[in-house]
């Protein structure tokens, strides 16, 4: 891991002054900025038994999917396109370092994007709560629900550097991001929705699929609710896609 | 110098080395040296496994077989080892677009472990060595002219100061003002640096060069000093020479100088005829040639010792089939 920390300040410096960056920015902020504005108009009308906190951060998959792999795809691809990614493999700093740093890099951003999205509820819950300040911030489900979703991010980050890593083409690149972050997303609900117990032949998905309950973590966070499980499938499916990616980067010809 | 170890016989040796796509042989059994402080030229046609050659001993690509070493240490078995001494610009010489030149050579150096107190220094002085400081220095790399570029990659692979430098077509779009200027430069690092240089400009590798290794079809067919090649592909002596005798006459002439002498007949301007002569290799008429026209009543207006200059010889060794070639 050589020339990790040069590698990832000139990243994170790169990721700052991107347009794709602030355009990405953008579009989260008007993402979830046009949702929370709805949960509360929603909340106001009749009573529910979410918080508009909750109901916003149901969907954060909409970013996830539509915002994520906008800043993973040009990490690997635009540079084995232009070739810049070989010439950075002639210095002594190791793939393992050029991955770490990318990836951490667009970890990073991820989590201020939602770091930023924190002034929606907190700003409504000072402008509009009096009282209902409380429900209106739901301190707890949102930090709660930030903690998944930088756990969980993790895992995305590292899927959308991994599919950057084995195209030169970004467009490519993000497509590849956005079904796998898709299928890794609805798999698990889908299983869950699901008749597994009738079909015999799929009856061992049943343990696999119970795990991959993405929404289901999601509310456990927000709940307070301190499971290791997750915690282990999202930091070895971290690892795991970050060696493969390290992989393809030295593969690279 | 990156450290004090003492030098190894060859700053970069291939031996035996071999890249194979699927069924096409890219580079067979290729070796060749290049001595610390020694200006290499290596030449082959296009397709000829140049740069694939480069790119094996840069590290940046798995040979087939054989053995890479930059200073001594593997590139296979310690890459990041061989990286240390090495600084390579490859052919399309590929930049980030969105940096700035000195932003871009700050992080080059860093990342080429100069350490953190010299970054700043030496960054400056490749700039002015190579003349970036005026005009290039605060722009945009994006912004600048292939010949801005080439010289950005140019002072990339000699920022931290390596044992080894492979240059990749370093002139390659650049005009004759530039070519020199960056001659001059390469010619600088002589005695300094190992220097592999690819160019289909063979004017500037016989000018630049101390040797040069020649590969066609991905296998060695020479190498050497120039005059070396000149006398194992080119052995024949050839002169030119001005009159106004007629061709019996300058063949009955050459024939009394050497009996295997040749004469062809160039062309004629102003009632001047202009002829090659040719000898045999090591002929004893070279030295008395001159004498014998004149003894034979020619009047000569001109007589010259052709050179074969590296363009002959290059033609010369990619005719031959691949593997005629010396070995190291």
């Amino acid at each position: 891991m050589r020339h990790f920390r040069t590698l990832l300040a000139h990243e994170l410096r790169s990721a700052a002054l991107s347009w794709n960056t602030w355009a990405a920015g953008g579009l989260f902020l008007a993402l979830m900025g046009g949702i929370h504005f709805f949960a509360l108009v929603d909340a106001t009308r009749a009573p529910n038994a979410r918080t508009p906190v909750e109901a916003t951060l149901w969907f954060f998959w909409l970013p996830l999917l539509c915002v994520l792999p906008l800043l993973t795809m040009r990490t690997f691809a635009e540079e084995r396109r232009s070739g810049t990614l070989a010439a950075l493999l002639t210095t002594p700093a190791s793939a393992a370092a050029v991955v770490w740093a990318k990836f951490l890099s667009v970890w990073t951003v991820w989590v201020v994007f939602w770091l930023l999205f924190t002034a929606f509820p907190v700003l409504a819950a000072q402008r509009l709560g009096g009282p209902d300040a409380t429900r209106l911030g739901d301190p707890a489900a949102l930090w709660g629900g930030l903690c998944f979703i930088a756990g969980s991010g993790l895992l995305h980050a590292a899927v959308g550097i991994l599919c950057s890593c084995v195209t030169r083409s970004a467009a490519l690149a993000a497509l590849l991001a956005f079904i796998c972050l898709l299928a890794l997303t609805a798999a698990g609900g889908a299983m869950e929705t699901l008749p597994i117990e009738s079909w015999e032949w799929l009856g061992w998905m049943r343990e696999p699929a119970a795990h991959l309950r993405t929404f289901g973590h999601l509310q456990d966070f927000a709940d307070g609710i301190l499971d290791s499980r997750p915690i282990v499938l999202y930091g070895t499916g971290t690892l795991l896609c970050l060696g493969l990616a390290v992989l393809a980067v030295e593969g690279q010809e | 110098m990156n450290d004090d170890a003492p030098s190894p016989e060859a700053a970069v040796v291939a031996e035996k080395l071999t890249k194979r796509y699927g069924s096409l042989t890219a580079v067979e059994d290729l070796s060749f040296s290049v001595a610390p402080g020694e200006i290499v030229g290596f030449l082959g046609p296009n397709g000829a496994g140049k740069s694939t050659t480069m790119r094996i001993l840069s590290g940046t690509m798995a040979g087939t077989s054989g053995r890479a070493s930059i200073w001594g240490v593997s590139v296979a078995l310690d890459p990041a080892g061989a990286k240390r001494h090495l600084a390579y610009m490859p052919e399309n010489n590929p930049l980030p677009e969105d940096l700035r030149v000195e932003e871009y050579l700050n992080l080059r150096a860093r990342l080429k472990d100069v350490a953190p107190d010299q970054v700043g220094a030496r960054v400056r002085r490749v700039m002015e060595d190579c003349d970036l400081t005026r005009r290039a220095s605060g722009r945009l790399i994006g912004q600048l002219s292939k010949g801005f570029r080439q010289r950005v990659g140019i002072a990339d692979a000699l920022l931290a100061e390596p044992r080894v430098v492979i240059l990749d077509e370093p002139t390659i779009g650049l005009d004759p003002h530039q070519i020199l200027g960056i001659r001059e430069l390469i010619r600088s690092l002589r005695g300094k640096m190992a220097v592999l240089i690819s160019s289909h400009i063979l004017h500037e590798v016989e000018q630049v060069c101390d040797k040069v290794v020649i590969i066609n079809r991905g296998r060695l067919v020479a190498q050497g000093r120039t005059e070396e090649l000149r006398r194992e592909l080119l052995p024949a002596l050839a002169f030119s020479v001005a009159t106004r005798a007629d061709a019996p006459a300058m063949l009955a002439a050459c024939r009394a100088a050497d009996p295997a002498a040749e004469v062809t007949f160039l062309g004629e301007t102003d009632g001047w005829r202009s002829y090659r002569v040719t000898l045999p290799p090591a002929s004893p008429a070279r030295e008395t040639l001159a004498g014998s026209l004149v003894a034979a009543g020619i009047a000569l207006r001109e007589i010259a010792e052709e050179r074969f200059g590296l363009e002959e010889i290059f033609l010369a060794a990619t005719r031959r089939a691949p593997g005629e070639g010396r070995r190291p």
